[in-house]
């Protein structure tokens, strides 16, 4: 029996972040485990952009509600994805500074595997500082599934029984 | 993501023309749109001045950051232009703006867009990045400089 019982994955709501959950979904159901996935409101952002005065308050009231519906719209559908492929499956819409909401997330959950999407070339100290994935990546208290081929993905989540 | 990855020499006007606010804008509008980036140059401008009437984007330290959302771009477009004389922006601190990076990004972009802005905040912050924007010379120059600052190599001793 599989000792991996909750799987996390996080979204952007990218259509990556899509082949992303779909190979989250797979391993769900290879391993017999739930499936958490997280979308988090870029907190930070908009805060910064507030405060740079270069968001005006009713731009950012707009923006956080469109970056909430985005959210909703993406666990909505991954949530169908899961049903289809009959894998256990709760949504998540956070708000905050990403990385922290995913790195909590994983551990209020006991996490045993975060899957995540591909990561960015990194250059320097000061992109690993900003860039959100690096920091999940570094940060998780869990092993960590960077999913890429999106082609490979794609026919695994296809030829997945349900 | 990085605001270097968008942007090009040809999107650099480095002695703008302009003597007012909508002009500055059209002509940097005007230099994005003959690059292909924009589709409908009047829509984008009516886009971006219709984010200048809530509040002004010059946001202090001579700098101005027109931005919308708009339908008539593909991903993200970002054009720099820069006035010697300064232009009128009615700006926050009431200084003219000499610094001005026009920015625009399709809807669907949501979380592109908003980490763009974010990072050329942050890189606007640095009182040297402002000043050597004033000192270069070349579009090429431009993007190098930001290439720079993104690696956290700023000032070239």
């Amino acid at each position: 029996m599989s000792s991996i019982k909750n799987i996390v994955v996080s979204l952007s709501g990218s259509a990556a972040s899509l082949c992303t959950a779909k190979y989250a979904i797979y391993l769900s159901k290879q391993l017999n485990a739930k499936l958490y996935a997280v979308y988090v409101v870029d907190a930070r952002s908009l805060h910064e952009l507030l405060k740079a005065r270069i968001f005006v308050e009713i731009e950012a009231v707009e923006y956080e509600r469109d970056l909430k519906d985005q959210g909703t719209n993406t666990l909505e559908r991954v949530k169908k994805m899961a049903e289809i492929k009959k894998v256990e499956y709760e949504g998540l819409l956070l708000k905050g500074v990403i990385h922290e909401e995913v790195i909590n997330t994983v551990r209020d959950l006991s996490a045993d595997l975060l899957v995540i999407g591909e990561l960015k070339e990194i250059v320097s100290r000061r992109e690993i500082f900003y860039d959100e994935g690096e920091r999940i990546f570094r940060e998780s208290s869990c092993p960590v599934v960077v999913v890429k081929n999106p082609e490979e993905v794609d026919r695994l989540y296809r030829e997945l029984e349900q | 993501m990085k605001i270097s990855d968008y942007f090009k020499k040809e999107f650099c006007i480095m002695d703008l023309k302009a003597t007012n606010k909508e002009q500055a804008i059209r002509e940097v509008a005007n230099c994005l749109t003959v690059n292909g980036k924009i589709k409908d140059k009047e829509k984008f401008i009516h886009d971006i001045l219709e984010r200048e009437s809530l509040g002004s984007t010059g946001i202090g330290h001579k700098v101005a950051i027109p931005h919308s959302r708009t339908d008539v771009v593909n991903g993200f477009v970002i054009g720099f232009g820069r006035s010697k004389e300064g232009i009128d922006f009615k700006a926050l601190d009431g200084d003219k703006v000499n610094l001005i990076f026009l920015m625009g990004a399709n809807p669907s972009e949501l979380n592109l867009y908003l980490r763009l802005l974010a990072e050329l905040s942050r890189l606007l912050m640095e009182n040297s990045f402002r000043r050597e924007l004033m000192s270069v010379n070349t579009g090429e120059e431009v993007i190098d400089m930001i290439k720079r600052y993104e690696a956290g190599s700023g000032i070239v001793k």
